[in-house]
């Protein structure tokens, strides 16, 4: 019996190797100790400028006619302007951290829409916009005691765990990276929309391309950086040219795939 | 892993058993089942359809063999001859026994069923293509094929009925193979938290199989096969049943032969993580 | 697990809205649709509330009447799974399969949704306040006489405010029945040890000798027992692996446990009792001169030869308990279920005082000091009591809680017909089942895990306690009521002035905790707010003060009169056992899916009801599995599968209750046959409680045959010579190094 599951085992690896269909993201170098944000940055856009093979023909179609929106426009019950709230202040923004709404990535799944509570808590004692049509009509809600009913722009299938909690844990709070260039990286540059729109394709494919790419998970000198001491369902760490140890995301399917 | 690791390095993520390239670490997760303490009820059965979204087939279904139940209770009987059965009947809760060398995981066309490194046969269910192969290798029986849409099959899961569903754990549609995985979403949840907080996760009920924490005569405990301080590794090691062996040598002078620690169908060399203990009958009565 | 610092009415308020979006989401087995499903939001939430976080909130099991405690898993307000709270005494963080399945009661897609007034065959849905008016239109110029309100067994505030009802209205015709509850056994026990349910101590016995207690499966608090067994099975305390053996007629899923399971000829049990008593004198084990005089004549040959129990294996019994102590005698329903059902549970309970036990394993229990909470064990005199009643046309209006009496008693009692002499019948319940359907007015109730309550267990394990039970979630429906709003909004119809303080049932639980909160162990919190919080927290009020009941052994030898074993009656020359499986017991929890689904322990049978034939006796009359056959009785006959069981004693046989239900719901509906239709009324001489085996039958074979839907291969729990479960016996076994 136990001669017959090797040899099968042997068998699929044989078949494994004779399709052709295996595909590789770009491989980034591992020894390139460059700022880690703009690696991502750059993997992701070399995979969003047709990098090759790695796309299907329904991701290349959506990227070829428009390569920063690839979600639908998606009509809310209030144009809320994320621009306003988040942007930069040379623009007129308010440079408010994601987190101080979304204040549920930190620590669970989602990153949650926040509680209609939280919006009056600030506009109660805003007085200039107080009769805009847009806070009007939030007011309404509020005094009606009726939740908005937001519509979903960044939405996974039902078979993939995703979670915020362990995304902004790790490269905010360990790796101390911004939090705007963070959140960016799967919802795009939301501090220059109005409502959401999806610009990333948030495929498995998009996934994988960053868990791909190593991180650092040592300071120069083999401090650990954050208090992550495990590495479970990771790849073995590589030491880096400069001494950093550097290790990729986790990379079972079953981490992510429910 | 990835559908790109996957293929080129298969042989990686392929765990016979634990050895000097792949050990497992920091986790390896396992069970023991006493089966002196198990009293057949099947409320590890139940909690199962409550935790992992199982489908009620009906009558009809069940009937063709198509039960979903992921945690089974077995019945036997003593075959002797005997005009009653006088010692009772023996039960066995059967489920996915996480073989280590799983036959099931190598006849995937499509590598929908692989090892983790934790130690467990996972089962992606949005990859299986439902051709069945696995359930065909099982020498356990433990894996279920959805031969009907559930979700939309009357009064599986009609109106309010849905709200019971849980939301950590995928309802599987039409052509999807599926089984038990440890409830792989207790085990992600308490690994993260852990992960957060920067330690392991701990052996002292912070993380329970729903089967598990239902029982009540606790005959399943479930943890962290490689962490010498768990409850699993200390049965493992008095019962003197090494994970990565399919014949154990059970020590004599040390008592070995009155040990009850078994594994089922050891000789096919699956290396399943479940350790069985015999059930007792008093000598004198 | 919970921080107490909250406001529980808001927290449902506030999840109002949430807890019916997410039921569109996150759930389906739908692809990504971005814009356009629905995102989870609130107007207000607390700090604990975050969505994919799941919150938990303590509670107590409603499905029997073992009283467990419960934590529900909340999430995004929807409750999805209920787990033991091991704060609790009684199931210490376990649960059954019967609990788990709780959740399935609540979102069960059968329950009413509004008061139904009846017109002619169909019901019409009207308001509670138009059913509350009917109601008071009803009762007036009805004396209290003419006033019958039948209950399950009931504790805790809702049973005050039931009496004060009844009280009220100056009527003292509460009923409360229990179709299968151990009332004979009760009885015993208050006169074999001065309470009706003394704490039994299996893990600290070394032998337990069970009369058909079916204490794994559906006896008094299962999960309490099955956890003691474990104990027991691993020999706590240094001792050896304790040894079950169980005497029963058909094999119940202790018996499936048993180190020995011994067959009795039917009704036999007390006999059997004397003989090992009578035996344990022959050895020398002291004891008085009366119970000596007492089973002077059960000698091991005339024992054996009325029991069918070999000489030789009333001898390994009696050598064991002599040497095992202390052991543990149980009387159980099996025993109890004859004509001389109080005598054969006298005789074995005779047997623990012979070997010393009371006072080591059988234990009086703590009780709770207020003697109005405590529980009022349900019982079938009751119901015969009502029913005599009705059919004499006695009461006008009856009402109807927590039982269903038209599905659960025999037919040949005529409950259905008598019913309809009352002139006003109104039940309360979730379903419409037998008996919603004979009422004039029926008016919907909360799930258990909707509604509030406290609860007191009629079975104590170590402490007195008090279960709360509160809602896990927001309503499902905006029509249905909660028991306790109900009684309130009906007894402010006579006293409107006594009870105008109480807005509703939750503030009147509220007041009456707080009231006795001394008591209540909550001395030491002087903000009501934070102790009631807390007490909700928990789930649990535990008494650790609380008195103990104290035994009064009575020899119970000098009125001991067991009948010779009938003779096989040439009509009907079968014993009927009624059996109560785990899950399904009297019928109330049958649609519920995972029960229906979930196979039967002993059979694997699974959706249909059976019945079990010795293979020996089924040779006899030349039936095969899947044959389908009629049994008949005096009072009535049934179809149904046969199945061929090798763990029954050869001139019985035993079809489940629970199942064969024509209404209720479409998991109930037309799965089976019900044996309570055709049971013969033979009742207890001394308790008048209804003998639940005494019904005689024949059985013939109809011609037709059916496939019998189960979960054991066609092999039928042969292991085919493969090592899959092996049998170590303890000479060859060394339990001491395990850990």
């Amino acid at each position: 019996m136990h001669s017959f599951l090797r040899l099968s085992f042997l068998l699929l690896e044989f078949f494994v190797a004779g399709i052709s269909y295996a595909t590789d993201a770009p491989q980034s170098d591992p020894a390139d100790p460059g700022v880690e944000g703009s690696a991502i940055d750059k993997a992701a856009k070399e995979k969003s400028d047709g990098g090759g093979s790695a796309f299907s023909a329904w991701e290349s179609k959506y990227f070829a006619s428009d390569p920063d929106n690839v979600g639908p426009a998606v009509k809310q019950p209030i144009e809320f302007p994320h621009f306003r709230h988040a942007g930069d202040h040379d623009k007129g923004g308010m440079e408010i951290n994601c987190m101080y709404c979304h204040t549920y990535a930190r620590r669970s799944l989602v990153a949650g829409i926040p509680p209609v509570q939280k919006c009056i808590g600030c506009h109660q004692s805003i007085d200039s916009v107080r009769d805009k049509p847009r806070i009007k009509k939030l007011f309404a809600y509020w005094d009606a005691k009726k939740a908005i009913p937001w519509k979903k722009v960044h939405d996974l299938p039902d078979f993939v765990r995703f979670s915020h909690e362990r995304h902004i844990q790790r490269f905010i709070f360990q790796l101390n990276r911004p939090v705007q260039e963070v959140c960016g990286y799967c919802h795009g540059d939301v501090k220059t929309m109005t409502v959401a729109r999806r610009q990333k394709l948030l495929s498995m494919g998009f996934c994988v391309t960053c868990h791909e790419i190593n991180h650092p998970v040592t300071a120069p000198g083999g401090t650990p950086i954050g208090n992550q001491a495990y590495w479970y369902g990771m790849r073995k760490p590589v030491i880096g040219a400069s001494g950093i140890l550097k290790a990729q995301g986790p990379n079972d399917c079953s981490v992510c795939h429910k | 892993m990835s559908i790109s690791t996957l293929f080129e390095n298969y042989s990686e993520f392929r765990h016979r058993h634990p050895d000097g390239d792949v050990p497992h670490n920091p986790y390896k997760w396992a069970m023991a089942i006493d089966l002196d303490a198990c009293s057949g009820c099947n409320a590890c059965s139940v909690a199962c359809y409550a935790e992992n979204n199982l489908p009620v087939v009906g009558k009809e279904k069940f009937a063709h063999g198509q039960a979903m139940h992921w945690m089974r209770i077995e019945r036997y009987w003593d075959q002797d001859g005997r005009e009653f059965p006088d010692r009772g009947a023996r039960y066995l809760p059967m489920l996915c026994q996480q073989c280590e060398a799983a036959p099931c995981e190598t006849v995937c066309p499509v590598g929908a069923t692989n090892h983790t490194p934790d130690g467990l046969n996972s089962q992606i269910y949005n990859r299986c293509i439902g051709s069945r192969y696995c359930s065909s290798n099982c020498p356990y029986k433990v894996r279920y094929f959805n031969w009907y849409d559930y979700p939309t099959t009357d009064n599986v899961w009609p109106a309010e009925m849905n709200m019971q569903l849980n939301p950590d754990v995928t309802v599987r549609s039409k052509g999807v193979m599926e089984k038990c995985t440890f409830c792989i979403q207790r085990i992600r949840g308490a690994e993260i938290d852990a992960k957060t907080q920067g330690r392991l996760v701990r052996d002292d009920g912070e993380l329970q199989t729903a089967c598990q924490q239902a029982c009540p005569t606790s005959a399943i405990s479930f943890g962290n096969l490689v962490d010498p301080e768990s409850k699993v590794h200390k049965q493992w090691r008095a019962q003197q049943v090494d994970l990565d062996k399919h014949e154990q040598v059970k020590d004599e002078e040390e008592g070995g032969t009155d040990l009850r620690g078994y594994r089922i169908y050891e000789f096919l060399a699956p290396y399943p993580s479940i350790m069985y203990l015999e059930r007792v009958r008093e000598s004198e009565i | 697990m919970l921080k107490s610092d909250f406001d529980r009415r808001d927290f449902l308020k506030v999840l109002g809205w949430g807890g019916t979006a997410v039921a569109l989401t996150g759930c389906g087995n739908g692809m990504v649709e971005s814009g356009k499903e629905t995102v989870v939001s609130y107007v207000e939430t607390s700090d604990y509330m975050i969505p994919s976080i799941s919150v938990y909130f303590n509670s107590t099991c409603a499905q029997c009447d073992a009283g467990c405690s419960i934590t529900g898993r909340i999430r995004e307000g929807r409750v999805l799974k209920l787990e033991g709270n091991p704060e609790s005494a009684i199931n210490r963080g376990k649960t059954c399969g019967l609990g788990q399945a709780g959740v399935q009661n609540h979102y069960n897609p059968d329950r009413i949704r509004a008061p139904l007034l009846r017109t002619g065959d169909s019901g019409e849905a009207i308001t509670w306040e138009k059913a509350y008016a009917l109601i008071d239109e009803k009762l007036k110029g009805v004396s209290g006489n003419e006033v019958a309100f039948l209950t399950g067994g009931m504790s805790g505030h809702l049973k005050v405010l039931l009496g004060n009802y009844m009280d009220s209205i100056g009527s003292k015709n509460h009923f409360a029945y229990e179709a299968i509850g151990p009332a004979v056994v009760r009885a015993a026990n208050k006169k074999s040890y001065g309470v009706e349910m003394p704490r039994f101590n299996i893990s600290k016995a070394r032998v337990v000798l069970s009369f058909g207690a079916d204490f794994l499966g559906a006896w008094v608090s299962p999960v309490n027992f099955s956890q003691q067994y474990a104990q027991f099975r691993k020999g706590a305390g240094g001792h050896q692996r304790g040894v079950l053996v169980q005497v029963e007629s058909k094999m119940t899923i202790t018996g499936a446990n048993a180190d020995r399971w011994l067959v009795v000829r039917p009704g036999t049990e007390g006999i059997l009792a004397l003989g090992i008593i009578n035996a344990l004198g022959a050895h020398g084990v002291k004891m008085s001169g009366d119970i000596a005089a007492a089973v002077k004549g059960y000698d091991k040959d005339r024992v054996s030869k009325d029991t069918g129990v070999s000489g030789e294996q009333i001898e390994k019994i009696v050598v064991l308990l002599k040497e095992r102590t202390p052991s543990l005698v149980l009387a159980g329903s099996a025993a109890e279920g004859y004509a001389h059902g109080s005598q054969n549970a006298a005789a074995i309970n005779l047997l623990n005082q012979v070997l010393g036990n009371v006072g080591k394993t059988v234990e009086a229990a703590a009780v709770v000091p207020f003697p109005q909470m405590a529980p009022a064990t349900g019982n079938t005199a009751a119901l015969k009591a009502l029913n005599d009643g009705l059919s004499a046309g006695k009461y006008k209006v009856l009402f109807s809680y927590g039982a269903n009496p038209v599905f659960t008693s025999p037919a040949a009692m005529k409950f259905k017909d008598n019913m309809a002499k009352a002139g006003f019948k109104v039940v309360f319940a979730q379903y419409l089942d037998e008996t919603a359907l004979q009422a004039d007015l029926v008016l919907p109730l909360d799930s258990a895990l909707e509604d509030w309550g406290t609860q007191v267990p009629e079975y104590m394990a170590e402490g007195a306690q008090i279960n709360i039970q509160q809602p896990l979630m927001e309503k499902l429906h905006a029509d249905t009521r909660g028991m306790g709003n109900i009684l309130l909004a009906l007894v402010k119809q006579r006293r409107a002035a006594e009870y105008k303080p109480f807005d509703d049932y939750y503030g009147y639980l509220r007041a009456a905790v707080l009231q006795n909160k001394a008591a209540l162990g909550g001395a030491h919190q002087a903000d009501n707010d934070i102790f009631w919080n807390e007490t909700l927290s928990k789930g649990i009020i535990k008494l650790d003060g609380a008195q103990h009941a104290s035994l009064s052994v009575k020899s119970g030898a000098a009125g001991l009169s067991l009948p010779e074993p009938s003779a096989i009656d040439a009509q009907y020359p079968l014993q009927l056992i009624p059996s109560v499986n785990a899950s399904l017991r009297d019928g109330r929890n049958t649609n519920q899916p995972w029960l229906q689904e979930s196979p039967d322990p002993l059979t694997t049978i699974v959706w249909d009801s059976w019945v079990e034939i010795h293979p020996k006796k089924a040779a006899e009359l030349g039936i095969v599995e899947g044959d389908i056959v009629e049994v008949s009785s005096k009072s009535g006959s049934l179809k149904v599968q046969a199945y061929i069981f090798p763990g029954i004693h050869p001139d019985a046989i035993s079809i489940p209750l629970g199942r064969g239900h024509e209404a209720m719901g479409r998991y109930a509906k037309g799965y089976g046959v019900n044996p309570f239709q055709i049971l013969d009324m033979v009742y207890d001489k001394e308790t008048g409680e209804l003998a639940l085996h005494e019904t005689r039958v024949k059985i013939s074979k109809t011609g037709e045959r059916v496939i019998v839907v189960k979960d054991e291969g066609p092999v039928g729990g042969n292991q085919e010579g493969q090592k899959i479960v092996p049998l170590m016996a303890t000479d060859k076994a060394n339990l001491s190094k395990e850990i």
